[in-house]
């Protein structure tokens, strides 16, 4: 090759250079921003589905306390539709006494105080009594848990609440691992 | 230097620059999937943790329920207690405090319950005493109404363990 056309060579090389420097620097706050924006919205999801297993958790243990009291008062106490109806009503909307079931359960389990007042800021579960039609009421003892009571004439019947005795939890509070990150 | 090793040098420098352009994206996705990785983590663990720990806590918690429920519909005497404990709690028993006619049964420190009996019976031949006539079961724990996990300690000397039939 002649000296010419290595200067053009060289002339080219130069301009290339620059251009690449400028389109370097354009691209490395472009990925900068999309790393920091992708980061922030796909760890806040992951985040987001961690706290929403511990509060449906939450909720559930709030179903299951109300649920025992209520078989226990209806196993103890007098065996009538007034009385269940009574009972339910009393339970559920004694919430101070449902937050305190609840998180002494949590405490027992070494949950620390700080950590329960996170989860709790869901609030108690809105629903107990599920069903109540021809003296059939089933009341929710959890997460996938139904315990039902019938009655007859104003006098119980049946009582079943072999779904909260047999509770699993472990089969049904888990967490998912978190999926695989993408950077968009 | 002449021209045509300037044009060399620039070449070669071109192909390293382009090189960096096209490396540049790999470090980004590199240390973002980095940070993500350790933030989801530590949230995957930590939220497991306390589910757990919770359901962990809650078994024991339906046990004693269950066991409470039961007493009151079959349980007379201390020894159907005493049973009843065995079949629920194969390795925890309760005691009997003869003075105040109670059985405390502590599966936890936090899970505990209370019966209550009207009478204290004793075998002539073995004097040991037994206690009968259940009248109430408290269950102040179960519903949250219990100092948590602490240990109430019972008055010593009254207390024994009753023996498994």
């Amino acid at each position: 090759m002649n000296t010419k056309k290595f200067k053009i060579l060289a002339i080219v090389d130069g301009v290339l250079i620059v251009a690449l420097v400028v389109f370097m620097f354009a691209l490395k706050g472009k990925y900068n921003d999309q790393a920091q924006s992708s980061v922030k919205e796909q760890v806040g999801a992951y985040k987001a589905t961690v706290n929403a297993a511990l509060q449906d958790q939450w909720k559930s243990m709030d179903q299951y306390g109300m649920a025992w009291k209520l078989v226990y008062a209806t196993v103890t106490g007098a065996k009538t539709e007034a009385a269940f109806d009574a009972n339910v009503k009393q339970i559920f909307e004694n919430t101070d006494a449902r937050f305190k079931q609840v998180s002494y359960m949590y405490t027992a389990a070494s949950i620390p105080a700080q950590v329960q007042n996170d989860i709790a800021a869901v609030g108690l579960a809105d629903k107990f009594l599920l069903k109540d039609e021809g003296g059939v009421k089933e009341v929710a003892c959890g997460k996938n848990c139904v315990a039902t009571f019938k009655f007859v004439k104003g006098k119980l019947k049946e009582s079943d609440y072999k779904a909260l005795v047999e509770y699993k939890f472990a089969d049904n509070f888990s967490i998912e691992s978190p999926k695989e990150f993408k950077f968009e | 230097m002449n021209i045509k090793n300037i044009s060399i040098v620039l070449t070669v420098l071109l192909v390293f620059i382009a090189a960096l352009v096209l490396m540049q994206k790999g470090n980004y996705v590199d240390q973002a999937t980095e940070h993500y990785n350790k933030t989801t983590d530590a949230s995957f663990k930590g939220g497991k943790k306390i589910l757990e720990y919770v359901n962990n806590s809650a078994d024991v918690n339906k046990l004693v329920w269950a066991m409470a429920v039961e007493a009151n519909q079959t349980v007379k005497t201390s020894q159907d207690m005493a049973k009843l404990e065995a079949k629920y709690f194969p390795t925890t028993k309760g005691s009997n405090s003869i003075a105040n006619k109670t059985r405390r049964f502590e599966a936890t420190s936090a899970y505990f319950i209370v019966s209550t009996f009207d009478k204290v019976d004793e075998d002539k031949k073995t004097n040991l005493k037994t206690l009968s006539a259940l009248k109430s079961i408290d269950v102040g724990a179960l519903m949250g109404e219990a100092p948590t996990a602490q240990e109430e300690e019972m008055p010593e000397g009254e207390e024994y363990e009753e023996g498994e039939e």
